[in-house]
């Protein structure tokens, strides 16, 4: 019977998603984009009322109103989305994934519907990282720090046969003292803040931290919660944040990419 | 003894007499507050496993403990001493249970509130097993693995277990607090965040409390939407429990099929309703999305399909002897301890208690029809096993079977949010019985009680360790497969 479950799966169809679709796709991950031509300043004002976090905010600064979106800390309730007359719509990729903090957060200028900085990361650039990764290695201590478990299932995902995390050489270990990177997930809570204290420091130095999810980048909706400390780098030094209520599996592989960028540039150099 | 249960106020001490009688199921114990501060303890009862019955009791002080008369008691009591300080004389264990040494023991944030909590220090106590070559194993919280976080505590005597004692409640963050002052329409993201993979349970559990609360029914074709959710979720759980079982017993070819299997199921709910796990769809009032007929015969080709393969893999799988003799009479939960814990969903019916909140506590759809609910007597691993194989078929007829007769018209209602009202609503999640109680006031949650079945489950899994050697244990926990956060919340 054991030969008969492996010629079955042996005789299954491929399904592996192929690298150039595979980037950042944010398609069921709920996350708003902005269509900055259709933003007004009752639009902007509609949707900073719907939102239950304040991952979007209208800011005034001499004579100029902007709307700030902090994909840190949106939890992909989608109310943007239904009261935005179409100025808000779901985002098919979310190139923010990994970034620093401070790239987690977007700005329009109402008046002239722009947006005010582009420093997004392009996604062939997200792709070259990709390729460079193959033929190297990363072990990845998963920290569940207060997680609601929607995290863990999608980054339980990317070991499945869609995603096949395992074809960039990317592993998940079972200690801290194994690992390169901690991918930490959840607000922090108070009964988990030792244990995560602890694996951060059994990892080996140089290490690299992921924030991952709302809860992990800004608190989420337990922000606010009197037995939660914060978000990860409340704790411990985070090097990238993936936003997302909970990020797609195409976000997850995109952000953990994305932070080993300063690594990957030098073997990239070496090569040419 | 079979006993008439007046629905009234009865005083906490005949209120536990109820508890006595045969034909009554403790569902849960949770305190509140009312707007002059006033303690009260709330005690919710299934009788004769068709109806549930509240009753509730002012608390002036300590109140006699309801654990020595039904030992599912034991975990609610001490998270009302934790929540509220409300003291149960005769409690077995009134160790704290929400809270770790880091908590002063003084401070109960239901009734205080503190802007600053300082942190404290001390020792927890764990039971002690005595005797030559006893050995203790820890282990946890943070496991080898993608797993959420707990503490376990083994008493070995060379690899057999002689004692297990559970520590949990590392990922409490408060949620029922969080509800408190949260709006109607805004509870919701919070329900959804309390056990994520579970997420639309949740939502759905507390959507209908507030619809109860309020007197108002959502349209036929959001009930019908939110049966094919409710199921859709259980088969997802029920396969990637199945796959990780094998994956549990070294049978990797299996868990990578299973896995491929339920993510084809997600990927499904992302094209027709643009989200995996079916997050932001329950609201109060009915459903956000709706989908064309031909998005719906799409979609059950697909989930009939996954559920086809996942029903020829399951038969391999079961059919594999390797598989058999690590299942079998692995972790044996007997009915008596499933009974006296009040043990819900799938582990209950694998160890031969029939409960199951669609049947016996129907709502929405699930009034109008017939659902089967398979039972197995021998509570061990394969059991649990079994339950969950034939749960997705059922599962996935029911979603068939409702695609078909899919009710015309709107999939929401407006929710008027005026009044002061209270109500409970369950589900039956794909872990067992998940109950919302609400009490509303002026639009905004005064208080939110959750009742998980991952929190009334942990304490029997124990129990199916002694015997079994600690190798098996992460087979017999994966087949509990309860929630940390939805038992922590």
């Amino acid at each position: 019977m054991i030969g008969d479950a492996v010629e079955r799966s042996l005789r299954s169809s491929q399904v592996l998603i192929p690298v150039s679709e595979l980037l950042s796709n944010a398609a069921g991950s709920r996350m708003p984009d902005v269509q900055s031509d259709l933003l007004t300043d009752e639009i902007a004002r509609r949707v900073v009322a719907a939102c239950p976090t304040s991952a979007l905010k209208v800011d005034e600064a001499a004579g100029r109103t902007h709307l700030i979106l902090n994909y840190g800390e949106c939890i992909a309730c989608s109310r943007c989305v239904a009261v935005g007359n179409g100025a808000f719509r779901y985002a098919e990729s979310v190139a923010r994934c990994g970034v620093q903090k401070e790239a987690l957060i977007r700005r329009w200028e109402i008046q002239s519907r722009a947006e005010v900085v582009q420093d997004e990361p392009l996604l062939s650039q997200v792709a070259e990282e990709i390729r460079s990764l193959v033929g190297q290695a990363l072990n990845i201590r998963q920290v569940d720090a207060g997680s609601c478990n929607g995290c863990e299932a999608e980054i339980v995902a990317l070991t499945n046969p869609y995603y096949d995390l395992e074809r960039f050489g990317i592993h998940f270990v079972a200690s801290p003292k194994h690992a390169d990177m901690l991918l930490v997930t959840g607000p922090v809570t108070r009964n988990m803040a030792a244990a995560l204290k602890y694996s951060y420091d059994a990892v080996p130095s140089p290490k690299l931290v992921v924030a991952v999810g709302a809860c992990g980048c800004s608190g989420g909706i337990f922000g606010g919660s009197h037995v939660v400390v914060g978000p990860v780098d409340a704790v411990i030094p985070v090097d990238g944040y993936i936003p997302g209520c909970p990020p797609t599996p195409s976000m997850l592989l995109a952000g953990i990419v994305h932070v080993l960028r300063p690594l990957l540039l030098p073997s990239r150099r070496r090569r040419s | 003894m079979s006993v008439t249960v007046p629905n009234s106020e009865l005083g906490v001490s005949q209120e536990l007499d109820l508890l006595r009688a045969a034909n009554t199921r403790l569902v849960s114990i949770f305190g509140s507050a009312d707007d002059n501060r006033e303690l009260y303890v709330h005690y919710l009862i299934d009788v004769d496993g068709r109806e549930y019955r509240m009753f509730r009791s002012r608390v002036t002080g300590p109140i006699p403990s309801a654990t020595p008369i039904t030992p599912s008691a034991a975990w609610y009591e001490r998270e009302l001493h934790d929540q509220y300080g409300i003291e149960c004389l005769g409690h077995p264990d009134p160790r704290p249970l929400l809270f770790h040494e880091n908590w002063p023991g003084n401070i109960h944030p239901m009734i205080d509130y503190a802007s600053h909590v300082p942190w404290a220090e001390g020792q927890y106590q764990f039971l002690q097993v005595q005797g030559a070559g006893v050995c203790e194993v820890p282990v946890g919280p943070i496991h080898a693995g993608i797993i959420e976080p707990g503490h376990f505590r083994f008493s070995v005597v060379g690899d057999t277990v002689l004692h297990l004692e559970l520590r949990h409640f590392y990922t409490h963050k408060g949620a029922e607090k969080l509800f408190e002052n949260t709006p109607v329409m805004d509870g919701v993201m919070i329900a959804e965040s309390v056990s994520g993979d579970n997420c639309f349970s949740h939502a759905v559990a507390y959507c209908q409390a507030i619809e109860s609360a309020f007197g108002i029914s959502v349209p036929p074709r959001a009930q019908a939407l939110r049966l094919i959710g409710l199921e859709l979720e259980r088969m997802i759980a029920h396969i990637a429990d199945v796959g990780a079982l094998c994956g549990d017993v070294g049978f990797s070819v299996p868990a990578a099929y299973t896995a491929r299997i339920k993510e084809t199921l997600l990927r499904a709910s992302t094209r027709f309703f643009g989200t995996r796990f079916w997050r932001g769809m329950a609201v109060p009032g009915g459903v956000t999305r709706d989908f064309s007929s031909a998005e719906a015969s799409e979609f059950a080709r697909i989930a009939t399909a996954a559920a086809r393969e996942f029903g020829e893999m399951a038969r391999l799988i079961l059919h594999t002897s390797s598989v058999q003799s690590r299942f079998e009479s692995t972790g044996i939960l007997t009915a008596e301890v499933t009974r006296q814990l009040g043990v819900v969903g799938p582990v209950a019916r694998a160890s031969g208690i029939r409960l199951d909140v669609r049947c016996d506590h129907p709502s929405g759809r699930y009034r109008d029809i017939n659902v089967d609910v398979p039972l197995y007597k021998y509570g061990d691993v394969l059991a649990r096993a079994r339950i969950r194989i034939d749960e997705t078929a059922i599962s996935m007829r029911l979603i068939d079977e409702t695609l078909k007769q899919l009710p015309a018209g709107s999939v929401l209602v407006p929710v008027p949010l005026s009044g002061n009202v209270e109500a409970c609503s369950a589900v039956e999640s794909p872990r067992g019985e998940l109950l919302y109680w609400v009490r509303i006031r002026d639009g905004k949650i005064a208080r939110c009680h959750i009742k998980s079945p991952s929190f009334q489950n942990w304490p029997a899994l124990p129990l199916a360790m002694p015997g079994n050697i600690i190798a098996d244990f992460p087979l017999i926990n994966k087949s509990f497969n309860l929630s940390y956060s939805g038992c922590d919340r």
